[in-house]
């Protein structure tokens, strides 16, 4: 017995030896940021960087010609690689750049010597051809679509032969100089900078991609102030500084309001402020949460789950975490959800039965059950925080559940042809499959209940839903829509009649008044006159209800104290490189977790 | 009959077999599955884009084409490139299968030997308060979901105690083991109520027969009879049992592989369900078909060995 105890003893101490001696150290006065993510990584090739993951991941190695100037809100856009604004010919069609002199791209062994060589305006022709391949089938080429004069022209000659010609010129877009480019639209398209501060449009070097051929996406050479000399699909990828970056500093000038909040200490510190960046991949929010609460990850969105543990009252963090030093970022992100009807069946071509729905759904029950409350209720169609966005607006057809609501419901249900929900057929609700989409389903259902009408829940797998939708296979169904840039142009396109499906307007709503109202403004540059149609289509679509709007969402983010410059943005390409880890806070602050 | 021809012989079978399977995966991504290049171009995707797709991906072409170059695939392992992530599938494999098996080798190889071990012991003590102890534990276990066992196990061995990592996977020996230890316990915790109560019916099953009597009656010790003789005529289904599950321990266990980060097969074939990327599904079923084919061919032979009486026709 005694020797059964002593191996017992034996083997148990051997595998927390193991355990404790195995683990990989980092040397503590090395600057580390910690990242967190939640999905997987494709690659790093910026021609496929369609989801937010890639995009953040290929913008730490990569850059592009414009980039969000980091400390100001709304939204602002600033020259990164370019020196410089463009300058815009008079009828809004020509835009040319300077390209910054003296960028280098990383040291690789596809370039002479190993030694990465200067970046030239040469290579932006070369990275926006490569996203037009139609041979290489880029993910973003949407951006461009329809909009530089020859490139589709480009793209639809080399679809039918073998291999794309890079040496054959497109019109519009020139390399005029060593460091001048110069776009030529077809027509005026203001949000087109915003393509330029996009990772797909970022700048990749001819010989890399030459080189090593199919493999390119395993092989990230940039300009940027992080090197990863091999990506792998793992649970981990480590980036280390570039120590040749140029010299690029933390802004100076940014919004009063940012300032306050002390995001100015680091001003003009030459970036990045960090030695390295682990990302690493954990799919689930239980180890992500205990990560971070062990103090592993320096921030992370706080799950679902534990929202009421660390945020009781909705509003601040729990005291346990406050004294570990975690402070919360509470930011609005640019995004909708929504109930969109098929505006295919007849049946949803009555304003007044789309109206009464509206009204019958609790949106301020719904933000409680699913979004903890944190949420904003919708009440168009357009997020706060972009021109377009009326702020106090108040939907007449949003319904917050109470009685005064449902009979109202009910009214506007006779009067659209079926009183109590009589002789109304039953119709369908499609979500994707997860939990939370099908709770938003039987919420739904229950809600329609209370006037009468009938819903038959579906559940999806995700691709199976966007099959559906695409075939017009639906009645209705719960999705979102988050911005790709800064700009109301990027919600009005999904009511846009011509954008229906498989284009962006999954609903299929077409209103000819809607439509020439979006037609204008999509060639008007920012301006007065172009926000006061964006709001004018913004009360059509709220009077309208094309959709059942749900909720504006909020990111609540948990930041670990030592982290500084952090907060939460619809727009994370390349926010690393402003992040510092105090490391003395650091020391000082884990001896509490 | 010489083994040999016996072992050619069936291995001959995976072509039918192959040709089957390749025949029903195409069917059922045809017919079935939504169009790739509504899943791939995502919510951008517009009528031009797709078909430009459809033609780069070779989705436009004849049916029999595109079946034969699933064929041609299956039987020259060449699997082309992932079409959601645009790496090599072969790569993606390796890379995914170290991480699954330094999970699912040790796990399975541990509970497997404490479940044999421990219905044996049962088997010995059957009808007692000790047997029905035991039985009763492992429904209680076998009732309690698999995420329990990993929720609560994560949060109280490795972020409560502290003893494990929490999640993450390092790549070479022994540098991977502190991410694995956790994992590969609950993974034993979970086989061993199932496990133990197959191995007890089969080796109660055994432990009625006749010659038992026998040997019994001949004045042999139980543990001689346990062991020598009850065990080994158990053998045969135990083999089955075992053998058969060999060529999914590559897949790993898709949900303690995502709750814990091991970047292993299960989340590669999860992912790649997903997202409608045909060639990997397509190859990840043509080497779990043939690994069981050849298992089972190996399973027949381990009957001969174990059991003389067995004879391969």
């Amino acid at each position: 017995m005694k020797k059964i105890k002593i191996f017992q003893t034996l083997i148990i101490g051997l595998l927390l030896a193991t355990v404790v001696s195995c683990t990989k150290k980092t040397a503590s006065n090395e600057s580390v940021l910690n990242l967190a993510v939640s999905s997987k990584v494709k690659g790093m090739d910026p021609i496929y960087s369609n989801d937010r993951y890639s995009s953040n991941e290929v913008a730490r190695v990569y850059e592009g010609l414009l980039e969000y100037h980091y400390l100001k809100r709304p939204y602002t856009l600033k020259p990164n690689l370019a020196d410089g604004m463009p300058t815009v010919s008079a009828d809004g069609l020509t835009y040319t750049f300077q390209i910054k002199k003296g960028v280098m791209f990383h040291d690789d062994a596809a370039f002479t010597n190993g030694k990465g060589r200067e970046l030239v305006a040469e290579d932006f022709v070369y990275s926006i051809k490569r996203l037009a391949d139609p041979k290489l089938q880029g993910l973003g080429y949407w951006l461009l679509d329809g909009k530089i004069i020859g490139l589709d022209e480009w793209r639809a000659k080399y679809a039918e032969l073998p291999k794309a010609d890079y040496t054959d010129e497109v019109a519009g877009l020139k390399a005029t100089g060593k460091y001048t480019l110069q776009f030529k639209l077809k027509k005026s398209f203001p949000q087109f900078l915003y393509s330029l501060a996009m990772p797909f449009t970022f700048a990749v070097a001819k010989e890399v991609v030459e080189k090593y051929g199919e493999e390119f996406l395993n092989h990230p050479v940039g300009t940027g102030p992080f090197l990863l000399p091999r990506f792998e699909q793992s649970n981990k990828i480590t980036y280390t500084k570039n120590k040749a970056f140029r010299e690029k500093k933390y802004p100076c000038d940014g919004s009063p309001e940012l300032k306050a909040q002390g995001y100015m200490a680091d001003c003009g510190k030459i970036l990045p402020l960090t030695d390295k960046i682990v990302v690493n991949i954990i799919v689930e929010s239980q180890p992500r949460w205990l990560n971070f609460q062990k103090g592993k990850v320096e921030y992370i969105s706080v799950p679902k789950d534990n929202f009421e543990a660390a945020i009781p009252d909705a509003k601040n963090l729990d005291p346990k975490f406050v004294e570990k030093g975690v402070r919360l970022s509470v930011t609005p992100s640019l995004d909708v959800t929504y109930t969109a009807y098929n505006h295919d069946k007849k049946l949803f071509n009555n304003v007044k039965l789309r109206q009464a729905m509206s009204l019958a759904y609790n949106v301020e029950e719904s933000n409680k059950l699913f979004y903890n409350n944190t949420a904003m209720p919708a009440q168009s169609v357009v997020p706060p925080g972009i021109a377009g966005h009326i702020p106090n607006y108040k939907n007449p057809y949003r319904g917050s559940g109470t009685p005064a609501n449902i009979e109202a419901a009910k009214k506007l249900l006779a009067e659209a042809g079926y009183p109590n929900g009589e002789g109304l057929p039953e119709i369908s609700y499609d979500c994707p499959s997860s939990t939370t989409s099908r709770q938003t389903g039987e919420f739904f259902k229950k809600q329609m209940a209370q006037i009468g009408i009938k819903i038959n829940v579906i559940t999806n797998p995700w691709p199976e839903l966007q099959k559906k939708i695409t075939n017009r296979n639906v009645d209705l169904y719960g999705i979102a829509w988050g911005a790709d840039y800064p700009d109301a142009e990027n919600f009005l396109q999904l009511l846009y009649g011509p954008n229906r499906s498989p284009g962006a307007n999954g609903s299929g709503y077409n209103n000819p008044e809607f439509n020439k109202l979006f037609a204008s403004s999509a060639t008007m540059q920012d301006s007065p006159e172009r926000t006061a149609l964006y709001e004018k289509m913004y009360r059509i679509a709220a009077e309208e209800m094309p959709w059942i709007y749900g909720v504006h969402r909020q990111s609540y983010t948990v930041v670990n104290g030592w982290l500084k410059n952090y907060m939460s943005t619809d727009f994370e390409a390349g926010q690393g490189s402003y992040l510092r880890i105090d490391l003395d806070q650091k020391k000082k602050l884990l001896e509490k977790f | 009959m010489n083994i040999w021809a016996y072992i050619i012989r069936r291995l001959l079978y995976v072509i039918p077999v192959l040709l089957g399977v390749c025949l029903i995966i195409f069917v059922l991504f045809n017919l079935v599955s939504p169009d790739p290049t509504l899943i791939m171009l995502g919510k951008h995707a517009s009528v031009s884009q797709m078909e430009d797709l459809r033609r780069e991906l070779g989705l436009d072409r004849p049916w029999f084409l595109q079946y034969l170059d699933v064929v041609k695939s299956a039987f020259t392992f060449d699997f082309g490139r992932s079409w959601s992530t645009k790496q090599e599938i072969i790569e993606m494999i390796k890379a995914g299968a170290i991480p699954s098996l330094t999970l699912s080798i040790p796990a399975f190889v541990i509970s497997t030997f404490l479940s044999i071990s421990i219905s044996l012991f049962v088997a010995f003590f059957r009808g007692t308060i000790l047997d029905r102890t035991i039985v009763f534990l492992c429904v209680t276990m076998m009732s309690i979901s698999s995420l329990a066992y990993i929720l609560f196990g994560q949060w109280f061995f490795a972020f409560k105690l502290g003893l494990f990592e929490i999640s993450g996977y390092e790549f070479g020996f022994p540098y991977f083991i502190p991410y694995v230890i956790l994992p590969v316990l609950i993974w034993v915790m979970l086989g061993i109520g199932p496990d133990v109560r197959f191995y007890r019916t089969i080796i109660l099953d055994e432990i009625y027969q006749d010659y038992v009597r026998t040997a019994r009656a001949k004045g042999l010790s139980e543990n001689k009879i346990m062991f020598k003789h009850v065990l080994k005529n158990a053998m045969i289904p135990i083999i089955t049992y075992v053998i058969i599950q060999i060529p999914f321990l590559i897949l790993g266990a898709l949900l303690l592989e995502t709750f814990f980060s091991i970047p292993g097969l299960g989340g590669i074939v999860l992912s790649a369900i997903n997202s409608s990327d045909f060639p990997v599904v397509k190859a990840m079923t043509i080497l779990i078909s043939v690994a069981y084919i050849i298992f089972s061919v190996l399973t027949d032979v381990m009957y001969t060995l174990v059991d003389p009486r067995v004879r391969l026709k």
